[in-house]
């Protein structure tokens, strides 16, 4: 039984081949029904979104010839030759297979390491298959396991910690300030478009009362109206900032168009509480100065990055700590393979005991005529006993050297010992 | 009885110090099993400090009120009492990272320093007035402390947010208006409280002149209780009225509980807590 996977990602091929490659959930759904037909009993899932197209697989035959058999299958059903895509691939096999799909859940795989999206992504994909019925002992087994990899890895490392993007990071540090947005009055000086995609960040987490401010009063209205707030000219914004508890500046204005005496100002008419100033102008809108007035925190747009990049590489850190719980899902999950795979190789072992002991046990009662029902109760239950006791060692020795060892030289050699028939 | 004492005693000084590195490493390990382990191991030492107070109670058939080792239990009692009342009403846990540490300090404290005094005999309270008095004072001083625990987390997370510090030990901590609000809930309660205890104190201090002496009023102990009355009348009022805010409330709420430290502890272990410390009484 091999597990394999045949894909390619944002880091291997470009985006105009994945697009080609990609396969929309309904596509998907067929694809998998057709995967079935044309290799019966295989176990398979596609895992496909904006940055990433792979099939998973496993099927009782060579890994090489089943990754062989997925890239005809996905040229086939793309109408796109091998030759277009093949340089862009990438194939693991058995334990390289499972560790790519756990760093996968995990987010280690992704453009932005730690997201959350993905797990929903692979979770959906094992649902898709599931449904389709596309899913063996094997790839349940496998799936299940990432699961509860990528569970572990996001309780005891800080691999999802600390936003990454400039809205997220501003909206973060807007929860250290005020516990949460619900009914907080967001200011938005000027109309340029980071300020907008701020402003509907911070809306989408519950600042509900908006002021818009613009050196034009129509332009203001125009804003106002589109985002339900109120319009307020930039001439008397300096009368509205105390009922600020965020302002975001995005003006195009070549200085400086709040100071120090304007906040100064604004809290004491607002009893000293807290404000958050987000300048993403550039040049920026806000005196620096702003930032050593107490109880108002000032970030401009680099401040924002420097931010995003201290929690990018806060997740960076953390890669191997999150390495070291997915090498020990591998582990275990190719252990519990590898005892699968024995299985028949021990139901054999004991068919052949047995049937040895079934023969001898024959002769032997024959030849003593005379026993009672019960001595010769006596006598089977102990030959059993026999049998049971040679086997139980060498049992649970397959399953632990098959973790260590070639499963397939281990198998043979356990075969060639008992005189079983080889496989092909 | 005094093998008993001093066992339950140790026993729970040593929970609060074990709860204190459970609470630490959560801080650095954010798992919410080591915050609940803080947690059982903080109560399993507050029984054990509580079944102390009530041994001291039996031993000595009054309450254990008058040296600083029963004093000190008593604050450590109350003091866990309200952090876990402001962790639950905040629905925060993880506040008990912050506040079990330095209830755990305190507990060290009164272990390895003032623990001399386990041996003494409590002096007798005379009567409810002055029962009530202390128990009161003691309740204030719990409400003090938390809140000075609150500011300094206030402080550090003021500067975190102040000078782009988003990672590290402190990031876990509650937003500046959750610290805010806290803070001033427990002056609101804690200050009142405070002023009922000194007008009490004063009535009874009046009553008992002859026993304290003429001078009782200029007594450290007294002055440095004034001081501190002070600070968090200017805390509880600026706070009330908008003026005081932020850091500089933080400041002010921590001060005053540095002046309550001198006040009892050192003035206490020094023995310079008498009433007569000028010597001009009799």
């Amino acid at each position: 039984m091999s597990v394999v996977v045949v894909g390619l990602n944002h880091r291997t091929g470009p985006v105009e081949l994945r697009e080609r490659l990609h396969f929309p959930p309904e596509a998907a759904r067929n694809a998998l029904q057709r995967l079935r037909k044309q290799l019966d009993g295989v176990g398979a899932v596609i895992l496909s979104t904006c940055n990433r197209v792979e099939l998973y697989a496993s099927y009782a035959t060579e890994p090489l010839e089943l990754c062989a058999e997925l890239r005809k299958f996905l040229s086939e059903w793309h109408g796109i030759p091998e030759t277009e895509f093949r340089d862009h691939l990438y194939e693991y096999t058995e334990d390289e297979a499972v560790g790519h799909l756990f760093r996968v859940a995990c987010s280690l795989d992704s453009m932005v390491v730690g997201e959350n999206q993905v797990l929903g992504q692979v979770h959906d994909a094992y649902l898709l298959a599931q449904a389709e019925q596309s899913t063996d002992k094997i790839i349940s087994a496998l799936f299940q396991k990432a699961f509860s990899v990528s569970k572990s890895v996001r309780t005891h490392t800080a691999i999802s910690e600390g936003k990454v993007s400039i809205g997220s990071v501003a909206v973060d540090l807007a929860v250290s300030i005020f516990m949460n947005l619900e009914g907080k009055t967001v200011m938005i000086v000027g109309s340029g478009k980071m300020g907008e995609l701020t402003l509907k960040t911070l809306v989408s987490k519950g600042a509900g009362n908006l002021l818009m401010v613009n050196r034009s009063v129509e332009k203001a209205q125009e804003l106002a109206d589109m985002h339900g707030g109120e319009a307020i000219a930039l001439d008397v914004m300096e009368d509205h900032l105390h009922r600020a508890d965020i302002v975001v500046a995005s003006t195009g204005a070549p200085g400086y168009i709040l100071r120090p005496d304007h906040f100064h100002h604004a809290l004491k008419q607002r009893a000293q509480q807290p404000m958050f100033v987000i300048d993403i102008a550039v040049p920026r809108n806000v005196d620096p100065a702003v930032n050593d007035l107490d109880n108002v925190y000032v970030y401009d747009v680099d401040d924002l990055q420097q931010v995003a990049e201290q929690n990018k590489e806060a997740r960076r850190q953390e890669i191997d700590r999150c390495i070291e719980i997915v090498d020990e899902g591998v582990a275990q999950f190719m252990h519990w393979v590898h005892t699968l795979v024995a299985e028949p190789t021990i139901v054999e072992m004991s068919q052949e005991l047995n049937t040895i002991r079934e023969r001898e046990l024959a002769k032997t009662l024959s030849s003593m005529p005379d026993l009672t029902d019960k001595q010769r109760e006596e006598i089977e239950y102990m030959s059993k006993r026999i049998v049971n006791t040679i086997l139980q060692r060498p049992m649970s020795q397959l399953k632990r050297e098959m973790g260590h060892h070639d499963p397939h030289t281990v198998l043979h050699l356990v075969k060639r010992l008992f005189g079983l028939k080889e496989t092909p | 009885m005094m093998g008993a004492i001093y066992f339950t005693f140790y026993a729970g000084v040593a929970f609060y110090a074990v709860a204190a590195i459970v609470a630490a490493a959560y801080l650095r390990r954010q798992e919410d099993r080591l915050l609940k382990a803080a947690y059982g191991i903080a109560l399993a030492g507050a029984v054990l400090i509580l079944v102390t107070f009530a041994l001291r109670i039996t031993a000595w058939e009054r309450l254990p009120l008058t040296n600083v080792t029963d004093s000190l239990n008593l604050f450590v009692l109350l003091s866990t009492i309200v952090m876990v009342i402001v962790a639950k009403q905040e629905r925060m846990g993880s506040l008990l990272s912050f506040y079990l540490p330095p209830v755990a300090l305190i507990a060290l404290l009164n272990a390895t320093v003032a623990h001399i005094y386990l041996r003494d005999e409590p002096r007798e309270l005379q009567g409810l007035f002055l029962t009530v008095h202390v128990g009161l004072a003691f309740l204030a001083y719990a409400l003090f402390f938390v809140a000075s625990v609150t500011s300094v987390a206030y402080v550090f997370q003021a500067n975190r947010l102040k000078h782009r510090q988003t990672l590290g030990l402190f990031q876990k901590l509650p937003s500046l208006e959750q610290l805010d609000r806290i803070l001033f809930r427990l002056i609101k309660i804690g200050y009142p409280l405070f002023a009922i205890t000194l007008i009490l104190g004063f009535i009874w201090a009046y009553v008992e002149s002859e026993l304290l002496g003429p001078n009782w009023w200029m007594a450290p102990k007294i002055i440095m209780a004034l001081l501190m009355a002070t600070f968090y009348s200017a805390a509880f009022h600026g706070r009330r009225l908008g003026r005081l805010r932020g850091p500089k409330l933080a400041y002010f709420v921590f001060i005053g509980f540095g002046v309550l430290l001198v006040a009892h502890l050192i003035l206490g272990l020094s023995q310079l807590n008498n009433y007569n410390f000028w010597g001009m009484g009799e």
